[in-house]
């Protein structure tokens, strides 16, 4: 290990609950509990929704992406039948304060234009309307003078901005927003023993989720109380309410939000502060309840919500022999207009971006930019899932050079069986992992051999068929450590540690099971994997079980579903919880049964002695009991009446970063795995690609839910299809967004698809979580664009054809192969 | 996305309809399947004072043979015309270019006259309409006239209908016998419109090239036939080295825009490699 | 610009209003009749999650105004069926994992159940044409046309049955 590790410490696995065969309900494909009410039109997504008295909010999007607004004429629109306000920046100005950031320094943010205007979309005014149809010719009839200022959209240039194109002024002369170099191990001796050093240029575009409903709120504003309650599909509601509160200039104890289902998220939806702080004030300001509901067009331009886009230049340090010394890199990334998770998404992507291999050192600088453009946010991945194209890409440009196959490298170089724990030099830690055994299965699925015959036969004909192998990490279970530790060491910002999530799980007397969660549903399944080890835990039937979402006002310590977390980090509260209830109804039965509560088990749906069959009290029996016959047990507090708890489950296995970062200390150990292969045809006439086979095998440790974890593989498979060959983000060189609409912004249909995408599943449990279970929610996002970009580049291998970037859509790679063909047989056509 | 007010008819006959659009000075426009009118209000990048609804006008949903001609209604819808056998037939380039027109939902209520008339350079149909030499059938409260496809489409969303006028129908010559077709195109997304879309007829005699259409999608300001470089097919021998040549041609004979979905230099690309395939598919198709 | 009155069916239930022309269908049918679960993606045509069935034929309602529709049958999927009496189409999708955030579901469904009446005994590339103008961003779409193709032969089964 290497000396810069040397106060590395993995702490012992607090895991409870060990991974087993004997399981009944954890790992079958139970049917969702959530979806009948979802199949039949019953699912209260937040536009379903309607209060009392509500009026409905339309938006003033800015037009252009960096301008003073000078003033603004209200009154034809205020004059406009129907309309019962409109609200302007001098208000919010007024009424409210800035949003959540976690960056150091903040990059302030308002709920709307207060000061100037950042980018195209930006809420410049809003109007509240009898009904959406009218607030939205109220917004057409807005009269607003604005004074252009300098527009910047090239990161690499908005650096050097100064003036007048400085974005945030207030938080220094520059529109770089953060520069630093870390060193984790010895990168310079490394690379100074390396035999061969791989450079490329890496480029990853914005792409993001747009997930099919949009963002939305209602607010209402209770003038009696002096409280607010939001209804919206956002996350974070319990933890960092108080912010919210905050923007809202209001106590903590003035907010609730309530939680409605999403109809999608892949992380856009993890924290829609702005969009709950316009709603609210906008109620608060109408007297009225207000409903607010983005539309597609505001979706893209103003949710704060988009994707990583970065530049890479990167160096692969080698032997010649193909062993992988070191990775080092320089990493430039567009933040757009705002930084609400500062460079998080770049401390993401330590905890994996030495990928599968043992890679002895890392060398980064980072440098991320300001441009008027919409923020980044969260979507799938996290930043986690570019380092991975970077790994990957680079792995395949050090065999081309090399002239060693690509999987033979991978294999030269993977992380082996006996090597877990394994320590990162960033020093996050890969709890468990058997990659050779994934790609084995990966290779076997495909039929790569098969393929590999093929692809011969083809490239005879002239035909380009490639094959691409990708072998990636999917980390799960993060610390909040991401978020800050790569920020000044003096100056952090909230340097959060722990980012729980907690449970309250009840048995009312008729022996039923209420479990109430502290996080929303977002298509993910909380519901049914929460039911199926509940159901494990207490052996009952899902049928007697049944699941809530708390608001803020009753719900606690859930930060939900996001950077794989979910699933792993909501067994623990319950495996927490049912602990309590469990020995408290042992205890219960024991006095009944007048039996050691140490000689009792758990046995279809009852509490009974091991082996006495007949000596047994349904858990039924023993709520009634428990909850209504105080007086037949003793009267010591232990059986006091009721049985409820709640239980907070903390991160089983992370540290905190090292005073000087010489690490980042474990900050995302509970490490999936997968291995995906895509073999395509491109038409080097035209840049089509066509997806003709494709194979995703993935490690999740033990699967709760094989299904809905398929359902993520295959999902997020669909999405990193998008980001790799469709997905674009366009802003033009005056920051106006051009295709901002779901005709122009491609995300895959069903014809894009593979016919028949083969899915595989492996087990290496985690020591360190319940059950050994892994988070899987980013899926195959993960894996998908460093196979596609790898196996176009495998096909068009006759040209010469580099793939260096995401997304490739067929003008795109024409161009390239274009470049790659000599004139004469160009012209052939 | 709201649209702005507007005014709402919908007449019962097709006299009523003109009437209507007379002396509305274009700020009157016709629904009929609405697929491309209607986004775009919603958008509220249109916002006409009146709108026509022609669904509840009888005898305008309808395509039959009639005088050695195809005749299509105003209200024919595009799924109608897919899974026509008649259309097959009769127009089997129609039939085939079909396979790329926008998904079931909008065909079942899109249709080709409202297509034709929105003009959308990157639109299947126009291309179509032009290399089959189609009639425009126009009516107003006065009258009636027809236009040639080659005079029908001006520019982008831009046709030879006047503000008054509707169309009516659209009359396609029978695909004479013998004579081969082929369409192919290059979109984003199968059902997305066209970056550019190629189609082609042939006839041959005696093994050498009696007819041809060629016509574009996607490269300029509305479909295109390059008649000058088709000219140049008449009397050869459609081997592929000659409709590559042709297709080079017609590459070189157009002036296509860059936009967000591709530069002018990747749609001469797109209309040198899908011309060239769409021909030979109308070689292999000659009977 | 007066409101227009319409009467029409809806899941098989008399309905009558006023409305402005503008109004769109979509937004008549989730916010004057009560029935939200026909969804609104992107109000313009491209999401397909608005699709509702008219006279059997399925349509964009974020394209269509409710005045068009005066006089018609509309189905939505609250019309499908019920949480005590899923349609076939409800049980496959429930059984073969074709949701996940539900969102795009109501869509999907409706243009299923078009297809499914047109032509009982489709193959998987008709599932995936029918499909092909709807949206999904959870699924990667595998799984929603398995729905499709057990709720065909649920149905061929039930209708073998009944013959």
């Amino acid at each position: 290990m290497s000396h810069h590790l040397e106060d590395h410490v993995i702490p012992k696995s607090r895991q409870r609950e060990k991974a087993r065969g004997d399981l009944k309900w954890i790992g079958r494909d139970l049917k969702r509990v959530e979806d009948p009410r979802l199949l039949t039109g019953k699912g209260k997504y937040i536009d379903d929704l309607a209060l009392p008295n509500m009026a409905h909010a339309a938006v003033l999007g800015a037009p252009h992406a960096h301008a003073r607004v000078k003033s603004i004429d209200t009154s034809a629109a205020e004059r406009l039948p129907g309309v019962i306000l409109v609200y302007t920046g001098k208000q919010a100005a007024q009424e409210t304060g800035p949003v959540a950031s976690f960056s150091s320094p903040p990059a302030t943010q308002h709920c709307m234009v207060i000061d100037k205007i950042r980018h195209v979309g930006e809420v410049v005014a809003a109007v509240v309307a009898e009904d959406p149809y009218i607030a939205e010719d109220a917004v057409n009839l807005i009269q607003v003078e604005y004074e252009l200022l300098p527009v910047n959209v090239d990161p690499e240039q908005s650096i050097h901005a100064t003036g007048d194109a400085v974005i945030h002024p207030d938080r220094g002369p520059t529109n770089c927003a953060y520069d630093q170099e870390f060193k984790f191990g010895p990168v310079d001796e490394d690379f100074a023993r390396a035999e061969v050093v791989v450079k490329r240029k890496l480029k990853w575009g914005r792409s993001a989720a747009q997930p099919i409903e949009t963002v939305g709120a209602i607010a209402e504003y209770d003038e009696g109380s002096g409280r607010f309650t939001c209804y919206a599909n956002t996350s974070f509601y319990n933890v960092v309410n108080f912010v919210i509160a905050g923007a809202l200039k209001v106590s903590p104890t003035q907010l609730k939000i309530v939680p409605t289902i999403a109809g999608g998220s892949f992380g856009s939806k993890i924290f829609t502060h702005k969009h709950v702080t316009l709603t609210c004030a906008l109620a608060r300001a109408a007297g009225r309840p207000v409903k607010y509901i983005q539309d597609r067009i505001e979706n893209f331009l103003n949710s704060d919500a988009h994707g990583s886009d970065r530049i890479y230049y990167a160096e692969l340090a080698m032997k010649r022999d193909g062993t992988i010394l070191s990775l080092r890199f320089k990493v430039i990334d567009d933040y757009g207009a705002y930084f609400q998770f500062g460079v998080g998404h770049h401390g993401n992507a330590m905890a994996q971006v030495t990928g599968p291999y043992k890679i002895n050192s890392v060398g980064m600088r980072l440098i991320a930019a300001f441009t008027n453009k919409g923020q980044q946010g969260a979507y799938r991945g996290f930043g986690s899932e570019v380092t991975n194209f970077l790994i990957e890409r680079m792995v395949d440009a050090a065999a081309d050079e090399l002239g060693i196959d690509p999987i033979a490298l991978r294999r030269k170089n993977l992380i082996e069986p006996h090597q877990f724990p394994y320590v990162i030099p960033t020093g996050n830690v890969y709890d468990s992992g058997n990659y050779q055994a994934v790609l084995d299965e990966a290779l076997r699925l495909i039929g790569y051999d098969e393929w590999k015959a093929k692809q011969a036969q083809a490239r005879a004909e002239g035909r380009c068929l490639g094959i691409g192998v990708a072998t990636c990490q999917e980390r799960s279970v993060y610390s909040p450590t991401e978020w800050w530790s790569l920020n000044p060491i003096s100056n952090p910002g909230f340097a959060l540690t722990s980012v729980p999530e907690g449970v309250s799980v009840r048995i009312d007397s008729s022996g039923k099971i209420f479990a109430q969660l502290n996080a929303p549903f977002w298509g993910n399944s909380p519901e049914t994997v929460v039911t199926q080890v509940l159901a494990e835990q207490f052996t009952v039937d899902p049928a007697d079980i049944s699941i809530g979402y708390a608001d803020s006002d009753s719900g606690f310590n859930g930060f939900g579903p996001g950077g794989s977390r979910y699933t792993v980090m909501v067994t623990g509260a319950i495996v927490s919880a049912c602990g309590k209830l469990k020995d408290k109804l042992k205890l219960l039965a024991g006095h009944l049964l007048e039996a050691d509560p140490g000689d009792l088990e758990f046995r279809n749906g009852a509490v009974g002695v091991k082996g006495v069959p007949e000596m047994q009290k349904s858990i039924a029996e023993l709520a009634l009991m428990g909850n209504f016959f105080r007086m037949s047990f003793p009267d010591t507090p232990e059986f006091d009446s009721g049985l409820e708890t709640t239980a907070v489950y903390d991160h089983t296995l992370s540290t905190p970063p090292h005073p000087e970062r010489k690490h980042l200390g474990i900050f995302y150990p509970i490490m999936g795995h997968m291995c995906h292969i895509a073999v395509v045809e491109v038409d080097p006439e035209t840049g089509k690609v066509e997806i003709v086979d494709y194979a995703a095998v993935h490690d999740a440790g033990t699967m709760v839910n094989p299904k809905t974890l398929g359902g993520h593989i295959r999902g997020g498979t669909a999405n990193g299809i998008g980001t790799a060959l469709f997905e674009e983000y366009k802003y033009d060189e005056n920051g106006q967004f051009r295709n901002a609409n779901y005709a122009d912004y491609a995300m895959p249909t069903v014809h894009e698809m593979p016919k028949d995408l083969k899915i595989g599943h492996l087990e290496t449990p985690s020591p360190y979580t319940e059950y050994g279970i892994k988070g899987g929610g980013e899926g195959g996002r993960m894996g998908a664009p460093a196979a596609l970009a790898s196996a176009i580049e495998d096909a068009l291998k006759p040209y010469g054809v580099r793939i260096d970037e995401v997304p490739m859509p067929p003008s795109k790679l024409r161009g390239l192969i274009r470049a790659c063909t000599p004139t004469a047989t160009r012209d052939s056509g | 996305m709201k649209p702005a007010a507007f005014a709402y008819e919908r007449p019962e006959s097709l006299d009523a309809v003109l009437k209507l659009l007379s002396g509305r000075r274009g700020r009157a426009k016709i629904i009929a399947g609405g697929q491309s009118l209607v986004p775009m209000m919603n958008f509220r990048v249109l916002q006409p004072e009146l709108l026509v609804d022609i669904n509840r006008v009888p005898d305008l949903d309808y395509h039959r043979v009639e005088a050695g001609e195809l005749r299509i209604g105003a209200l024919c819808r595009h799924t109608t015309l897919r899974d026509s056998a008649l259309v097959r037939q009769a127009c089997p380039l129609m039939h085939e270019a079909y396979q790329w027109v926008a998904h079931g939902p909008v065909r079942n209520r899109g249709t080709l006259c409202g297509n034709l008339c929105h003009a959308d350079p990157a639109s299947e149909m126009p291309a179509v309409a032009l290399a089959v030499d189609a009639t425009m059938l126009l009516r107003n409260s006065t009258g009636e006239r027809t236009v040639p496809a080659d005079q029908f489409f001006r520019g982008v969303y831009e046709t030879a209908a006047r503000e008054d006028e509707m169309l009516v129908e659209v009359r396609v010559p029978l695909a004479p016998k013998g004579q081969g077709w082929g369409f192919h195109e290059l979109s984003v997304r199968k059902g997305d419109f066209a970056i550019v879309a190629a189609a082609a007829t042939l006839r041959l005699d005696g093994g050498k090239v009696s007819e041809a259409a060629i016509a574009l999608a996607g490269c300029g300001s509305h479909a295109l036939r390059p008649s000058q470089v088709e000219q140049t097919l008449i009397g050869r021998t459609p081997d592929d080295s000659v409709l590559a040549e042709v297709a080079a041609a017609c590459a070189a004979a157009i002036n296509p825009a860059s936009d967000i979905h591709g530069t002018a230099e990747y749609r001469r690309d797109l209309a040198r490699a899908l011309v060239a395939r769409a021909l030979r598919d109308a070689r292999g198709r000659c009977g | 610009m007066d409101e227009v009155e319409i009467r029409l069916t809806v899941n098989k239930k008399e309905r009558r209003a006023r409305v402005m022309p503008r109004l769109l269908l979509s937004d008549f049918l989730r916010h004057h009749l009560g029935l939200p679960g026909t969804h609104v993606g992107c109000e313009h045509g491209v999401c397909g999650a608005c699709n509702v069935l008219v006279d059997g034929v399925a349509w964009r309602s974020c394209l269509t105004f409710a005045v068009q529709v005066d006089g018609c049958e509309i189905t939505t999927v609250e019309g499908l069926g019920s949480i005590k009496k899923l349609h076939p189409l409800q049980e496959a999708f429930w059984e073969e994992h074709g949701l996940q955030c539900g969102f795009c579901t109501p869509g999907m469904l409706m243009v299923a159940c078009e297809l499914l009446a047109k032509n009982p005994n489709p193959t998987e590339d008709d599932v995936r044409e029918a499909i092909s103008g709807q949206l999904c961003r959870c699924t990667g779409y595998q799984n929603i046309v398995k729905s499709i193709m057990s709720a065909a032969q649920k149905l061929r089964a039930a209708s073998e049955k009944a013959a």
